[in-house]
């Protein structure tokens, strides 16, 4: 990532975001950059605006989810450090992968079965388990994206977690969609 | 995004999806997962006497590409010996199936999921060694 989303929207580099200021700063930025306000500008002037306005709306969708906000906190403490996230990313443990695998292979078990129960109710034990990992997010960022090297490996793994929770979700929600149809 | 034809075909009609018995001291299992993508990968090789692979299955969940990546590779190292199956690279499948860069990753999946359970594998052989020295 070249641009500090956190900077774009002026707001700190902390997993805890405050969503309605960070809301407000986005609506107030977007509102200055709109088209609208430069139809008399140079067409360099014009072009700045534009790129600027797609700079903001893209940090605002990184600082609203979770996932892409941690993500972004972890390539901002990086730091030329890749090495020590892709170790934490990289080696999920097998116990993780394991129960991974075996909570896909009950997921799909329950969509074969059309148990639209069943699917509902392993999203929700995921979707427990997501929560887990944000709020050991949250306290890991504390101190915003100065985190120690020490620590790095960790966070990038829960990073890693809540990839795996993200994509069984939305594989929910696709059952969900299919079932329902 | 357009899958190639032959992604297609081990998607539509995947190769050796299954399961073999992990307790089994002939059996290497492998698991692997990418944190990019959330997909994981389920490898496994019965392997006989004389080192070769007699047997392999795979359960993935995952993209199409991930899936015809694991296909693949189950179908190229069966009977082939441990040692030719630990020598295929990611780029082979990568050409086979004809993936955009963006599925490149797949394929690192299918090569780490072969390396996974072969490791597996080649650490329950010693084991065994170490345990008939035991009982000597």
């Amino acid at each position: 990532m070249s641009v500090d989303p956190f900077a774009t929207l002026g707001i700190g580099p902390v997993f805890d975001v405050d969503m309605a200021a960070a809301e407000k700063v986005h609506r107030e930025l977007s509102r200055a950059l709109h088209p609208d306000r430069y139809i008399g500008a140079s067409p360099s002037e014009r072009r700045a605006a534009l790129t600027k306005a797609v700079e903001v709306n893209e940090a605002w969708r990184i600082v609203r989810d979770p996932l892409r906000r941690a993500d972004a906190l972890l390539g901002l403490a990086d730091l030329g450090d890749a090495s020590a996230i892709e170790e934490g990313a990289l080696k999920a443990d097998p116990e993780f992968l394991m129960d991974m695998l075996e909570q896909r292979e009950a997921l799909s078990e329950a969509k074969a079965a059309r148990d639209l129960e069943a699917v509902r109710r392993l999203a929700v034990g995921i979707d427990a388990r997501a929560r887990g990992v944000e709020a050991a997010l949250s306290k890991g960022f504390e101190s915003g994206s100065a985190v120690s090297r020490a620590d790095l490996p960790g966070l990038a793994r829960k990073v890693g977690e809540l990839k795996f929770y993200r994509r069984f979700l939305d594989e929910v929600s696709a059952i969900e969609d299919e079932l329902a149809a | 995004m357009a899958y190639s034809t032959k992604v297609i075909e081990h998607y539509e009609n995947p190769r050796n999806v299954g399961t073999l018995d992990k307790s089994d001291d002939s059996v290497g299992t492998g698991l692997v997962g990418a944190p990019a993508c959330g997909d994981v990968m389920r490898l496994q090789i019965k392997v006989n006497e004389q080192g070769v692979i007699e047997d392999a299955k795979f359960k993935t969940f995952g993209c199409g590409s991930a899936i015809a990546s694991s296909s693949l590779a189950t179908e190229w190292i069966k009977g082939k010996t441990v040692d030719e199956a630990e020598a295929i690279k990611n780029s082979q499948i990568v050409e086979e199936l004809n993936l955009p860069p963006v599925k490149i990753h797949c394929s690192v999946l299918a090569e780490d999921a072969i390396k996974s359970a072969i490791a597996d594998y080649r650490k329950k052989q010693v084991r065994r060694a170490g345990s008939t020295k035991h009982a000597k």
